[in-house]
Formats: C-alpha cells, structure tokens, sequence
C-alpha cells in the first residue's frame, strides 16, 4: 500500500531522485547497507544506547515509583519535582546532555534516561495505587508485618503488572529519543545515519534509516506485549 | 500440627470517626466480649452497625478510638500472622499459584521450603483442592478461591481466625457447601472463629453463639446461645425457631438503622 502511494507520488511529482527516490533504489540502498554490515553497527549502537538507559532509569525510576505510590509523605515531598520536569521534553535536554558530556556515549544515554524515566516512574506510581488494599491487609496477616517484607513480598509483586507498562512505553519513548539525539550529535545510530544521509543528499539513506527504526518499534513493542502476557499476572 | 487456638477478650472498644463536615460520628459505643478458646463466635447486625469495623480492629487494621482487644496475654497493636484473616474478596494474591498462596504464610513463618509444600498440600486436601496446587488464582470459580483462601488462613495456624462475610459473594448452594467445610475444618482444628455475617441462616448454622448488634452507633444488643447439636438441620422445628427469634430482633434494629440513615439525609 504505502509502496504503490509512494510510486504514485513519484509518477505525479516527478520529485528529484535525491529528494524522494523510488522504492527500487530505496530497496537496493537498503540491500548496500545490510551486505555491508553497515545497517548492523547503526541499529545495534542505537539499540545498545537504549538499552543501557533503559535499564538505568528503570534501577532508579522503579524503586521511586514504589515508595512515592506507597508512602503519601514521600509522594507529596516528591511530587513537585517530577512535576516541574516532566512537561520538558528530554528533546529539550539535548543542548544541556552535550554540554555536560559532549558527544560521547554519555550524553545520549543521559537524553534516553530522560526519556523514559517519566513512563516508568507514572506507570510504577499507578500500579501501587491501583493496589486492592485487601492484598496488603492479607500480607500483613500472613506475617508480611514490616514495610521491606510488605514492599517484597505483596507490593512489589502486586504492582508489576503497571510496573512492566511502564517498562514498554518507555522503551518506545527512549526509542523515540534516541534518534532525536543522534541527529543532533553523533557518529553512529540510526539516527546519525538519517542525518548523514541528509547532508549528503541521499534521500534513500534516510528511507532505510526510517525503515528500520519503525520496524524496530514494532517489533519490541510487540516482544514486550508477549513478555506482560507471559510474564505478569493480569486479572483477566 | 494443629496448633494452640487461644481466648479473645474485649474491653470498652469504641471507634468515633470524623465524618466530612468535621461532626464526630459515633461508629462503635463500648464493646465488651469475652471469646472462649475455641469457640465459633457469629456477629450479626444491619448493615454499617460497625461490625466490619469492629473486625478490622480485632485483626488489627485499625486502632480503636478507646478500649482494648488481647488474644491470651498479648494486647493487639496490629495485624499479626497469628490472627488470620479470611475475607469477602477472598485476597489472594494472583501472581501465585493455589499452593504458593497457601505456602504464603508458612513462608513467612520460616518453615522450610519441602516441608512448607508438603502442609500447603495438606491444607488444600483439607478444602478438597489438593488436585488445583498448581494452578494460578484467576482460573477458579469464586467458591474455590475461598476455599483456598480458607486453606491459606489456617496453614500458619493461627490463635485465631477472623473471617469478614466470607461467603457473601457466594452462591446459596455453593454457600451451604462451604458453611459445612469450614464446620469440618473448625471441629478438627478447634481454632477460635470470629465470623461476621449478615445471613441468619447462616450464623444458627455456625454459631456456638451469636452476637446481635444494633443500628449505629454499634453496641452489643444481645449475645445468645445456639444450643443445637451439630451437624444442624436447617429445615429442623428447632433450627426454625432460633431463626424466628433472631429474625424478630434484627428486624428492630434494622427499621432503627433505616431511621439512622434516613436522618442523615435530611441533615
């Protein structure tokens, strides 16, 4: 479908081969790239990217999320803060990430760790909240008495299913980030890969790079529905 | 295996609470009860006569604005794993299998891993599930969860079990069938059993003694004796009659709890 538009648009426009080129050069620029490796080192430096962030925020963010859906203190002392961050877009902390790391792999994570931390705190937050207080009530009948044991052992577990929805968006919105990122700063990913091909005219490039990124969107989103269905209780 | 089962005391317990306009609002006017060892207490009252709230007390949810409860020697500050709790929402825990609920509380106990499996085993025996150890909560009809929550409750054996409507969501054949259950359970293990009800059927068939409670504020109307040997007959002239009589007293106080709460809404 979007193939035959797109062939449609060229026989219309007739656009400039380096502007909007046919899907059959934009397949064998594809085809270049994947022989040569190429595609490879750019999704794979990205998805580490990512990754790295994705886990970073979710060793910080999930623990958060879990004392401030928990103790209403904390939630009140905290709550302001994430507040006044959270409209900013982490697009917006790109300037600051090279500022205070360069273009190194730092600053990109640190954009990816913004991104996601907001998803995976909210989600967490909610998933605590949405606890039936009869569970924590049972816990603590069946000797979960003090906070870490309750937290452990009925809290914890009760609010995974939020927890790992968090987990999902956030890997999308990092996902998302992590290009932004690469276009301003950097000398691999897929997104430098569409910023390159930009500057250098070569319009089929930034087609493969933008292919690739919404498979990949796809494709994690779709692992990660498998992993809340296999993994978390739902009360289905 | 069976454990101690001990005597519940209470003494002037009151709950003033702050309704939304700041006036106080009296739920609970002083209780006092004493609770042999053993004994099936049955508490039955209109509906918000604070007997759910009396309950959370008792297990230890909620502080008493005055008065105190002891199980034996020990004052109840909070919940503890050796007052059990049986709820109308059964409360067990989805992300576990059947027998993990049950293993639960003897986790929490120390008891070790093989041997905790074994008792989790032998407790889902006692409420006929022994064949559903492995399967995962959401695939069991209401009455089986109960009775899994049931199994869950006595496995830490507890001094005491308190049970909030545990078979209010059920079904009347289902409810009959776990009424006798939990009978069975209750004789082999004599725990002490503080059970909230609002079915009078329901609390003549259970009781070694009923406790009436009146329209709110919460006090104790009248505390009798059900003196009919189990197991009971429901369709019994006897049985008939303890029905009759505490039929006649609740209906009192439910046309004083339906004035109560017809005059909150005019205030």
């Amino acid at each position: 479908m979007i193939v035959i538009v797109w062939q449609l648009v060229i026989a219309l426009f007739r656009p400039h081969v380096s502007l909007l080129p046919p899907p059959v050069l934009a397949a064998g620029e594809f085809w270049t790239l994947f022989a040569s490796g190429e595609l490879f080192v750019h999704t794979g430096t990205s998805l580490a990217r990512v990754f790295s962030a994705w886990i970073i925020t979710g060793a910080i963010a999930i623990p958060l999320g879990l004392a401030m859906g928990w103790s209403h203190r904390f939630e009140q002392i905290a709550d302001p803060f994430v507040e006044i961050f959270r409209p900013i877009s982490p697009l917006a902390w790109i300037p600051l990430a090279i500022l205070w790391f360069g273009i190194g792999e730092a600053g990109k994570v640190f954009v990816v760790c913004v991104a996601t931390f907001f998803p995976t705190l909210l989600s967490t937050i909610a998933g605590v909240k949405r606890i039936d207080p009869v569970l924590i009530h049972a816990g603590q009948v069946l000797g979960c008495t003090d906070q870490p044991s309750l937290l452990r052992k009925v809290i914890f577990p009760a609010a995974l299913p939020g927890i790992v929805v968090g987990l999902r968006i956030s890997f999308g919105t990092g996902w998302a980030a992590i290009i932004a990122a690469e276009l301003v700063a950097a000398r691999s990913g897929l997104g430098y890969l569409i910023a390159n091909g930009m500057e250098i005219l070569r319009a089929d490039k930034v087609l493969v790079g933008m292919a690739m990124i919404g498979a990949l969107g796809v494709c994690f989103d779709a692992f990660f529905r498998f992993l809340n269905r296999r993994f978390a209780w739902s009360e289905a | 295996m069976i454990g101690s089962s001990k005597p519940l005391s209470v003494r002037g317990i009151t709950k003033t609470y702050q309704s939304k306009t700041g006036a106080p609002v009296e739920a609970l006017q002083p209780i006092d009860l004493e609770i042999a060892a053993s004994e099936f207490l049955v508490i039955v009252g209109p509906s918000g006569c604070g007997k759910s709230t009396l309950l959370n007390i008792l297990a230890g949810f909620g502080e008493p604005s005055g008065g105190e409860a002891r199980v034996g020697d020990a004052r109840i500050t909070g919940p503890d794993i050796d007052r059990g709790m049986v709820f109308q929402s059964y409360a067990l825990f989805p992300w576990l299998s059947v027998v993990s609920n049950v293993e639960f509380g003897l986790e929490r106990k120390g008891v070790p891993k093989r041997e905790r499996r074994q008792l989790a085993i032998d407790y889902l025996r006692m409420v006929g599930l022994e064949d559903f150890a492995e399967r995962g909560i959401n695939e069991l009809s209401g009455g089986m969860k109960q009775r899994v929550a049931i199994a869950r409750a006595f496995a830490p054996q507890p001094s005491i079990i308190f049970m909030d409507e545990p078979f209010g969501a059920l079904d009347a054949l289902t409810r009959r069938f776990l009424q006798r259950q939990l009978l069975r359970i209750w004789q082999q293990h004599r725990k002490t059993v503080v059970f909230v009800t609002h079915s009078v059927p329901e609390a003549i068939m259970l009781a070694d003694r009923i406790v009436i409670m009146t329209a709110r504020p919460g006090r104790i109307r009248k505390i009798s004796a059900v003196d009919l040997p189990h197991p009971r007959d429901a369709t019994s002239d006897r049985f008939r009659d303890c029905e009759r009589e505490l039929y006649a007293e609740l209906d009192e106080e439910l046309t004083r709890s339906l004035e109560v709460e017809a005059s909150d809404l005019i205030v």
